[in-house]
């Protein structure tokens, strides 16, 4: 399969904490903006703001029930970003990491001086 | 012994153009602005796997240029190079930076230290000049791994 390009949409939807969380809790299943506001320590302007923004990246899709808008997660979206962060994390950790392990180790070999 | 923080760096996205790490070091701040800005503590520390670091030159003053090169162990060469435009020791130092494999995604990156009851916190910021540039970030250019379970990636990145 050719690689899947990311645009810079889907990049910066999912780059916000809040909007992860409205991610998260879609999990498991479709819902209704106020349950999703029940959910979360947002209030319903602001969850309306992150579903418009993960709608327009692809991340959300919204159906129309009644009166009620319900949203559901498009995860197929998420996996090449996914994949990028995860691998970027990985490596500032594994460099930051390296940086405490050598600063502990200079500093007990000044202490030994 | 002081257990580690290993693992706790914090990524984040503040605008189109920038990533901001954050990450806190238990050293005096002097000590760790030594460490990323001397070469012979730089090759110790930049290779974030098991890459062998081959160029590591700093000339730490403004105007001055650095110059540094790791070798993956599958024998890719990652050339990264560029000018210093602001050194204040020990709090900050602000530089253009350029990945030779990305030759139009053009940033300036800057660190600041700051220094609280001997707990030195780094502040990372690496800021494209354009969306050409940050787009190559996001790119996904490896194998894509498999995956089974929505749940679990999701629940990953929603940490």
């Amino acid at each position: 399969m050719a690689p899947t390009p990311v645009t810079s949409d889907v990049f910066n939807a999912i780059a916000a904490a809040d909007r992860r969380e409205v991610l998260d809790t879609l999990l498991a299943g479709e819902k209704a903006v106020g349950a999703i506001v029940n959910d979360l320590s947002m209030s319903q302007p602001q969850v309306s703001k992150h579903l418009r923004v993960l709608s327009e990246a692809g991340l959300v899709r919204c159906r129309v029930d009644g009166r009620r808008r319900l949203y559901r997660l498009e995860p197929a979206q998420l996996r090449p970003f996914h994949d990028w962060l995860a691998k970027y994390e990985q490596a500032w950790n594994a460099r930051l990491d390296r940086v405490e392990d050598y600063l502990k180790e200079l500093q007990q070999r000044g202490e030994q001086q | 012994m002081t257990p580690n923080r290993h693992g706790s760096a914090v990524i984040e996205f503040p605008s189109d153009l920038e990533i901001l790490i954050t990450r806190e070091f238990d050293a005096p701040i002097a000590l760790v602005f030594d460490v990323f800005t001397k070469p012979e503590h730089v090759r110790k520390h930049f290779a974030p796997f098991e890459e062998e670091v081959t160029v590591c030159s700093i000339d730490l003053r403004v105007g001055g240029d650095y110059h540094i090169v790791m070798v993956t162990a599958d024998g890719i060469e990652c050339s990264f190079r560029g000018t210093y435009l602001e050194v204040e020791p020990p709090t900050r130092t602000v530089q253009t930076w350029l990945f030779e494999g990305w030759p139009d995604a053009e940033a300036v990156e800057s660190m600041e230290l700051t220094e609280t009851d001997g707990v030195t916190k780094l502040t990372y910021r690496l800021t494209f000049r354009d969306q050409a540039g940050r787009d190559h970030m996001s790119k996904y250019d490896g194998l894509l791994s498999s995956f089974d379970n929505v749940e679990d990636y999701v629940a990953q990145i929603s940490r």
